[in-house]
């Protein structure tokens, strides 16, 4: 289902979407974490919509693009993986064509990591964070803003259904450089 | 129901402090829980040891010692001079016996102990609603004390338990109840005219076991004695589910006949049963017909005389499991004589011994020592639930987790009903990995008996392995509710909570633990991973000393102990305690990896990759052990190796964060033999 064409080396990435939200064992939601906010939105349709797990239920957004959507942890974490689900069925000219994603200790500082175009999705939409270079497998970070910046049919106003967002788990053992792999190590590694 | 101030002086009257406790051993042994449960260690210690010289046969007041740990030589307790006491209460009560009463301690020791006990008391207690007893005066004493039930057998060889030895997979002690049944209709006269304060006290206690009897017939007969037999049938019927009664029936039939030493097995097996039982309400009611019918045939008045029989079955069975319900021996009518009773109880003596020195071991949690000791138990008696179950955990501890598996089978199936030590089953094959397995052992203690927290803890296990760790709170959450004093499933709310790394809860939590059982070493080591997390590394040096103090002969605990020392730079002393953590098991790969990593960070490379490639040998497929090697040939400049150990490490799929750091480490290798290149 992935129809991905690498046209600019950053802009124009048409990702894929899938039925089923499936993600890595060794990835772990972070969202729990986190303060949400949304730049504007319809009465009855905020952003506890986002984190519902509710695909009915959904954000709405009521202002100017681009609409934004700004996850604040309270420290640094790693996050590789972001997953936004959206229905071009059922929004048609609410479903976000374009979105971007930025990074930062705050507003003041927020740089773009990612853009991303959509093309009638129904679906999970899985963004990874993650760099071409391995040091940039997670990106380490305080903020993260997703940004609709325009919407299929050229509509104003954008509908999300839910997002989440993954990072590594951490070792379960502290203070261990590196995590045990093998079944004898990890029997042995913890007393229950 | 936790009012236990108000059973404190129900048992011993403020101002008289040496005054006759009620019941003798088994006040002392409430009294003995009491200050355990009100951090009185001390008071607890003597009340159970009081309890056990006033009554050798008293197994739950040994128990409880052993958890306290500060039980002695079982041969102290359980020795000749117990046997001698034995036969003296023997020939005291004989003529007031008649009746079960050591039926009734039984009931009573196995409610005690088991971890629903607490639950069951107000169940029983509201039972006795309907009870004739109330009318009694000591009942309503007796109904405030906490556990009243527990209390009441002080005076054990009073009562026949005629029942049956080998009730069933638990081994209850089916006919007890009914031969009850039969002889209180003769004794009732007998019993009644008794007006010892004891046999009322036991029959207050006993009361509240009828409901589980046949309330019909309890009502005909004085009924004390159904107490007992009582709650161990319903223990029983629970057990079963509602079992066929014939198969009881028959098994009554044959075992009444035999003698008490028989009854060791069932006892054993029955007390499992009774845990379970205990927990459950009063199951059918139906079997209570099946044991009368059956106490028809089997039973015949040797009831007096059989004291002795039902005394050592009881002691027995409370030896075995908690629950002991004291397979009461079938009444073998004779008058027992007294040589009889001492041999008897001699032989009852030395099955408790090996019982409760094994007990007491793995309590000190010296498991080799306790493995050694259940050996010597003859075969039928190894075979049953309890023993089996508490083979399974010394395995446990040893960190042998396939042999305790295969253990924890065994005495499922030797009783399936039984609850006791499937928390323990459930957490070894979390560390198996088994899910499927786990999810099956979860499903049928659910089903066995939904009020259990050991089901709830089972289910959690089955959650927190598929990384669903917010259900998995929520089942052990269940578990304390159903019994807050079940410290384990404190310790494992705490494992839940730090998994969500929601660390303020988590200390609550095996806080809470540490308050219910201070040598509950799970919990020590789970605040010291805590600490650990926090780089709190004082505090966690602390709780793994602690931890360490309890269970000296692990090599988890000593390795993680090494690991803080090293956190706090006590180099020398980190590497000791991994020199021992290494002798103490040898199949245990960890302490040698942080030894490596110790020596790293004192940068004795050499020394260093001995260790890891010992380990090599020993764990091939662990992807850690290469990328700490293959760090190590990079402080050392021999990049060709480097590579090669990174290239490994990466080929055993480490996890994502550790690919990106293998990543990076390599390619910052790559950087000096460019720089050479251009040069």
């Amino acid at each position: 289902m992935a129809t991905e064409s690498s046209e600019g080396e950053e802009e124009g990435k048409i990702t894929g979407w899938s039925q089923h939200l499936i993600v890595d064992d060794d990835l772990r939601e972070m969202g729990k974490k986190a303060a949400w906010s949304v730049s504007s939105c319809k009465p009855g349709n905020g952003v506890f919509s986002l984190r519902d797990d509710n695909l009915d239920s959904f954000w709405q957004s009521d202002g100017a693009q681009p609409h934004l959507v700004n996850i604040q942890f309270q420290k640094k974490v790693k996050l590789q993986l972001v997953v936004l689900y959206v229905d071009f069925k059922l929004d048609e000219s609410y479903t976000p064509s374009k979105i971007s994603i930025h990074a930062g200790d705050g507003f003041h500082n927020l740089k773009e990591i990612k853009t991303v175009e959509l093309l009638k999705p129904t679906g999970w939409v899985y963004l990874s964070l993650s760099g071409n270079d391995p040091r940039e497998t997670f990106v380490n970070t305080f903020m993260l803003q997703i940004a609709v910046l325009s919407n299929h049919l050229n509509g104003r106003d954008t509908h999300v259904r839910q997002i989440k967002v993954y990072g590594p788990r951490p070792n379960p053992i502290p203070h261990q450089p590196f995590q045990f792999t093998s079944r004898e190590f990890i029997t042995y590694s913890s007393v229950r | 129901m936790n009012l236990l101030n108000e059973a404190e002086t129900a048992l011993c009257p403020a101002n008289e402090p040496n005054a006759e406790v009620p019941n003798n051993a088994a006040g002392h042994y409430l009294l003995g829980l009491i200050h355990s449960y009100t951090d009185r260690r001390k008071s607890a210690i003597h009340n159970f040891k009081q309890a056990l010289a006033i009554d050798p046969l008293l197994w739950a007041a040994y128990e409880e010692l052993c958890v306290l740990g500060a039980a002695e030589e079982a041969t102290a307790f359980f020795g000749d001079s117990a046997a001698l006491c034995i036969q003296k209460q023997n020939i005291n009560h004989a003529s007031a016996s008649q009746n079960m009463h050591i039926s009734n301690e039984d009931c009573s020791l196995l409610s005690t102990r088991n971890f629903g006990s607490e639950d069951l008391s107000p169940r029983q207690l509201k039972r006795t609603q309907g009870d004739n007893l109330k009318g009694i005066p000591g009942a309503a004493t007796l109904g405030a004390v906490y556990q009243p039930t527990n209390g009441g057998l002080p005076n054990l060889p009073l009562y026949n338990t005629p029942s049956t030895m080998a009730t069933q997979f638990s081994g209850v002690v089916p006919p007890p109840l009914c031969r009850n049944a039969q002889l209180n209709a003769p004794n009732t006269s007998m019993l009644i005219t008794d007006n010892s304060p004891k046999s009322i006290v036991n029959s207050n206690i006993q009361a509240p076991r009828r409901k589980f009897v046949d309330e019909g017939k309890l009502r005909k007969i004085s009924g004390r004695l159904f107490s007992d037999s009582g709650a161990r049938r319903s223990t029983r019927i629970a057990a079963e589910a509602g079992a066929n009664s014939n198969a009881n029936a028959t098994l009554v039939a044959a075992n009444g006949i035999s003698n008490s030493s028989k009854y060791l097995g069932g006892s054993k097996l029955s007390s499992m049963a009774l845990r379970s039982v205990t927990i459950r309400k009063g199951q059918s009611w139906s079997n209570e017909n099946w044991d009368e019918g059956i106490h028809n045939e089997t039973f015949d008045d040797s009831h007096a005389n059989v004291t002795i029989t039902n005394y050592t079955s009881s002691p027995f069975g409370d030896a075995r499991s908690l629950e002991t319900e004291g397979a009461s021996m079938p009444v073998s009518g004779a008058i027992m004589s007294a040589s009889r009773v001492l041999s008897g109880a001699s032989e009852i003596l030395g099955l408790l011994r090996i019982l409760g020195d094994g007990y007491r071991l793995s309590c000190l949690y010296r498991c080799q020592d306790a493995l050694d000791i259940y050996m010597k138990l003859p075969h039928k008696h190894y075979n049953t639930g309890w023993v089996l179950s508490q083979v399974g955990k010394a395995y446990f501890e040893l960190v042998d987790y396939l042999e305790s598996a295969s253990f924890f089978s065994l005495a499922r199936q030797a009783s399936p009903y039984s609850l006791e030590g499937s928390d323990i089953y459930s957490t070894v094959l979390y560390h198996l990995k088994e899910d499927m397995k786990l999810s099956y052992l979860a499903q049928e203690l659910i089903s066995t008996d939904r009020l259990a927290p050991q089901s709830w803890c089972a289910m959690g296990n089955c959650y927190s392995l598929q990384k669903d760790h917010e259900t998995a709170l929520k089942s052990f959450q269940r578990a304390v509710q159903l019994n807050s004093r079940f410290a384990y499933a404190h310790t494992l709310c705490g494992h839940e909570y730090v998994a969500l790394e929601d660390f303020e809860n988590g200390i609550k939590s095996y806080l809470s633990a540490l308050r219910i059982d201070a040598r509950h070493y799970n919990s020590w080591y789970g605040l010291g991973m805590l600490y650990l997390r926090q780089e709190k590394f004082e505090f966690s040096e602390l709780h793994f000393r602690m931890a360490f103090q309890i269970s000296p002969h692990s090599s988890v605990i000593m390795s993680y102990l090494g690991t803080a020392l090293h956190a706090l730079k006590k180099n020398e002393e980190a590497l000791e305690m991994m020199e021992r953590a290494i002798l103490a098991d040898k199949k245990n790969p960890l302490p040698l990896y942080q030894k490596a990593n110790i020596l790293v960070s004192l940068e004795s490379f050499d020394e260093a990759l001995e260790v890891l490639e010992e380990l090599k040998e020993y764990a091939p497929r662990e992807s850690s052990v290469y990328a700490l090697m293959g760090k190590i040939y990079k402080r050392r400049n021999m990049h060709d190796k480097a590579m090669l150990h990174f290239g490994l490490a990466l080929d055993l799929k480490p996890s994502a964060t550790d690919v990106a750091t293998i990543k990076t480490a390599i390619e910052k290798l790559h950087v000096p033999d460019e720089i050479e290149d251009t040069l």
